[in-house]
């Protein structure tokens, strides 16, 4: 019997204009947001490849150099010897000898790869820069730069998938949900259908059957050839896993609105009725409670002025700078195995530049990490506040799958600080010993590998917005029950 | 008789409980909207002055040094806000808010405000440019898609008309109790913005905030004013209230939330800019190879030879003008072209890209009324971009100042080849580069950018009214 409703429910959905109209709206939206996803995704590789390609290059040409001035000494007999910081090129030996120079003048790039669902949810990627010039000198010099890209557009945001996921996909589902069976009982269809051996509980299941089966159908299809189309490869058990906690939150999250639909229809008021309380609850939930919790967090815990980070910086680099003999000083005093042997502190300018970072970087540390903890302080208040909103459970979960979460970067960001410091050091305590750079050294250089998080990482971020979401889902499952025994067949 | 129409819808809907809701939810927002606007944008306002004075303050006293290494040291300017955006934020959390000025590099604006924040700022910021942008449309929609549909539903439409009431004058009076249902709501709230802003803000307004807060006001207007005679038109038109508020609604989706990403999108398809990577990487190429494909190296000699000829010496030890300040500020001005078609080339992408958004205006009444907002609160592309220009002109002049003083005070070290003996300058050498400031575009040039977009604004108002008045002539008195 029941299997007979949703089919008769089907063939009457597929006669109807508006379910086809708002697939092929669903079907082209999502196909857009892939299209537009694989762009940044492909727009982010290509400024990491051709910044990486130009640093390299820079290199090579330095370590090409050192192989002929390697090759002259060879036939002339001599010294490989270290060059002083000069910028007037054929005297003496080149300056890709010096480590100074090579480490301060160079960089090298880090970069965290995208995942295999990057291009579905774009999250913070267009602003955060995904790619970041290791070097000598500050960690501020490191991350000051910023992805570029038009400032009215990153304002706008992205369509991405997980816009038509978060924002679309809840209109559409109401749209085709709203007077589910309000219109039947103005249309006065109700009374007759409830006359045959069918109860409502079963008639208004079936019903929600008929629509999610074709809509969640259409979604998960078109994600997988989304996923296709922006030429993931498929091969990964990772990708898989993220694939599979990305359908299942979007299963969620679509359940939820749907059940919001039964829950607004069993109490028997108008469609225009439901259709203002549905709107306007849409419009709560997606748009003014997320907003609400953000304002929240940004009055709560105000990140603070990146401008007067910069004023701090500045203070600390002019103090630096006058107490140049007490930096350089101190620094050795820190590093008394790079004291070259037998003192000859050149007071030259990278060593005292090198030295002044360092000082710098320690002034600013406290700065740092009063950054650090305002993000911490916001990122737990989303997550106290998410279950407010199943949209913002929705951005939060599809970040985390996608991989474009503020706490996968974070922690990319501590990656990258370390090889920060293991590339400065191979570079300061070459150049502090004078010790030169030979061409065999430039295939030596440290080297970024990215270590992806843990699953277990991923997984355990993951819990709290999935948890949420179900638990959502079977609180409103429970809700329209008693209500529905109430429910007024016929209109009065 | 149009009064009379009006009354009656103003108090029917006032009575009405749901509305009552909508408008408390509405006001409530809207005031916590102008406050937290009101509130960051003193902060920030705050913050940016004192952290000018404190650089230009560090400009003067970075320690005696040589000037070329002063202009390395170089100085930052900070963005300064107009007391409108504290309506409008438009792009000031993603367009950066600091710029490093220093020898030899034109360098991004960073600073971004955005960057600072969790993910879920994107769902977007409160304040109420996005209030009015947004919701006030739909409370419009949910007061009028019942004005001609209800009425008709439950049979009263063809009693009014028997009254001899023409059609026109209940349209006009409709839409005239409408608008003051609407008015009771938001006008409370502007009231309450206009006395911050007379308080604390008009000292730092420049001339023309007048100008601005009219021609924004109007531009708000004639939005609302459209989708007011839309809903008109729509519940005229539909057989049903539930039509007409489905219909409605769509829109509202349509150019609330669809159009605005889809024309940011379709503007990046159709105009790409590149990547900061890939920007930097072409950038430095260029600079290496010389803006005419020959290299500076070379073009360095010619000059030489030139200054040479120009004094009459035959090396560097007999130049009456320092050489190594002489050439750096000649490579400063090798680098210049070649910094100006990189960043204009950028410049004129985010532009073109902005053509064509507004162009699609023709299709959501709230692209137009978005760039007018954000153009005359001055959080727009425009006013970044004369900021940009700004903080150029102070670089050059910075740079060519320190140089230029280098290379005459220095001159006697032609002849000196020690590296360590260099020219050594101090406070009140510095102190003849003037501090940075800031010349916003004349609201003349503002005006006239958004000239195509007020016409879209006037050209949507215009169409609604029309439509309304061709489907209440049409509109059937009866269910069909």
């Amino acid at each position: 019997m029941y299997r007979l409703i949703v089919s008769h429910e089907t063939r009457l959905l597929a006669r109807t204009g508006a379910l086809w109209a708002i697939l092929l709206l669903l079907v082209f939206a999502i196909g857009f947001a892939a299209l537009a996803g694989g762009r940044s995704v492909t727009r982010q590789a290509k400024g990491a490849a051709d910044a990486a390609a130009f640093e390299d290059g820079v290199r090579a040409r330095m370590q090409a150099d050192t192989e002929a001035y390697a090759a002259r000494l060879a036939a002339s007999g001599g010294t490989y010897e270290f060059a002083t910081v000069d910028h007037v090129p054929g005297r003496g030996p080149p300056q890709g000898t010096n480590a100074g120079v090579v480490g301060a003048e160079t960089a090298a790039y880090v970069v965290l790869p995208p995942t295999g669902l990057a291009a579905l949810s774009i999250g913070q990627s267009d602003i955060q820069l995904r790619y970041l010039p290791a070097s000598m000198g500050t960690t501020l010099d490191m991350v000051k730069n910023l992805e570029i890209e038009n400032p009215v557009n990153l304002r706008t945001g992205p369509f991405d998938i997980a816009f038509v996921v978060i924002f679309l996909l809840p209109i559409f589902i109401l749209a085709l949900t709203y007077d589910l069976l309000s219109s039947e009982k103005e249309r006065g269809t109700l009374a007759m259908i409830l006359a045959h051996p069918v109860s409502l509980r079963e008639l208004l299941a079936s019903k929600i059957v008929a629509r999610a089966s074709v809509m969640l159908a259409v979604v998960m299809g078109l994600g997988l050839l989304a996923l296709l189309g922006v030429g993931t490869q498929l091969d990964q058990v990772e990708t898989w896993l993220r694939f599979g906690l990305w359908l299942l939150a979007t299963l969620l999250y679509s359940l939820f609105w749907f059940l919001l639909a039964v829950l607004v229809n069993v109490h028997g008021r108008s469609s225009a009725t439901n259709g203002i309380m549905l709107a306007g609850t849409w419009l709560i939930l997606v748009v003014i409670v997320p907003t609400l919790v953000s304002l929240l967090a940004t009055t709560l815990y105000p990140a603070p002025s990146r401008m007067d980070l910069i004023v701090a910086a500045r203070e600390a680099q002019t103090a630096g700078e006058k107490g140049m003999g007490d930096a350089l000083d101190r620094f050795y005093a820190e590093h008394l195995d790079q004291l070259p042997a037998g003192d000859q502190r050149a007071m030259d300018f990278l060593t005292l530049s090198q030295a002044n970072a360092a000082s710098i970087e320690k002034a600013l540390l406290p700065l740092y990490q009063q950054f650090r903890e305002q993000a911490l302080h916001q990122e737990a208040l989303v997550q106290r506040f998410q279950y407010l909103s199943p949209a913002i459970m929705m951005q939060l979960a599809l970040n985390e799958a996608s991989g474009t979460s503020t706490a996968r970067y974070q922690d990319f960001l501590d990656q990258a600080y370390r090889f920060r410091g293991e590339w400065n050091d191979y570079f300061a305590s070459r150049f502090l010993a004078r010790s030169p750079l030979r061409p065999e050294d430039y295939d030596r250089f440290p080297r970024f590998e990215y270590v992806p998080e843990p699953a277990a990482a991923v997984m355990a971020r993951l819990a709290g917005p999935l948890a949420g979401l179900l638990l959502l889902c079977i609180g409103m499952a429970l809700l329209p029950l008693r209500q529905l025994r109430r429910y007024q067949v016929a209109a009065r | 008789m149009i009064i009379t129409i009006a009354r009656k819808e103003f108090s029917e809907i006032v009575r009405d409980g749901r509305f009552r809701w909508m408008a408390a939810l509405m006001m409530l927002l809207l005031l916590t909207a102008m406050l937290s606007g009101w509130q960051r944008f003193s902060h920030y306002a705050a913050i940016q002055a004192a952290a000018q004075g404190s650089t230009n303050q560090q400009w003067l006293e970075q320690g005696d040094k040589n000037p070329h290494s002063a202009a390395h040291y170089g100085n930052y300017a900070f963005k300064p806000l107009r007391p409108l955006a504290f309506f409008d934020n438009g792009i000031t959390s993603y367009a950066g808010t600091a710029v490093f000025m220093e020898a030899h590099k034109q360098n991004f604006a960073i600073a971004r405000p955005a960057s600072d924040s969790s993910a879920i700022a994107r769902f977007g910021e409160l304040n109420g440019a996005m209030i009015l942008q947004l919701l006030l449309p739909l409370l419009i929609i949910f007061l009028g898609f019942t004005a001609f549909a209800g009425e008709r539903e439950s049979g009263t439409l063809r009693q009014l008309m028997s009254m001899g009431v023409s059609r026109g004058s209940l349209l006009w009076g409709k839409a005239a109790g409408i608008a003051a249902a609407v008015l009771v709501v938001v006008l409370p709230c502007l009231a309450v913005a206009a006395v911050a802003l007379a308080a604390t803000g008009l000292e730092t307004a420049g001339g023309g905030i007048g100008t601005r807060i009219a021609l924004v006001a109007a531009a708000y207007l004639a939005y609302a004013a459209a989708f007011l005679f839309l809903s008109l038109a729509v519940s005229a038109w539909a057989g049903s209230s539930r039509v007409a508020l489905m219909v409605l609604v769509g829109f509202w989706a349509f150019t609330a939330f669809l159009m605005p990403k889809t024309a940011a999108e379709v503007s990046r398809l159709a105009v790409p800019s590149p990547a900061f990577g890939s920007f930097m990487a072409d950038m430095k190429a260029h600079q290496q190879r010389g803006i005419d494909g020959v290299s500076p190296r070379v073009r360095l000699a010619e000059y030489r030879d030139e200054l040479f000829r120009q004094y009459g010496v035959a090396r560097i030890a007999d130049l009456p003008v320092y050489w190594t300040a002489m050439s750096m500020q000649k490579l400063e001005e090798l680098d210049h072209p070649v910094f100006e078609q990189h960043y204009n080339s950028v410049r004129e992408q985010y532009a073109a890209q902005l053509r064509l958004q507004d162009r699609l205006g023709l299709l959501a009444p709230l692209l137009p009324l978005r760039s007018i907002s954000m153009a005359l609160s001055g959080t727009d592309l425009i006013e970044h971009n004369k900021f940009m220009a700004d903080t150029e002109v102070f670089r050059r002049n910075m740079v060519v100042k320190m140089n230029s003083y280098l290379s005459k005070a220095a001159a006697n070290l032609n002849a000196v080849n020690d590296a360590t003996n260099y020219m050594i300058a101090n406070e009140e050498v510095f102190a003849i580069v003037p501090p940075f400031r800031y010349e916003p575009p004349a609201l003349g040039m503002v005006i006239a950018s958004q000239a195509g977009n007020f016409a879209r604004l006037a050209g949507w108002l215009v169409a609604a009214i029309v439509l309304a008045l061709v489907a209440v002539r049409r509109m059937s008195l009866e269910r069909n």
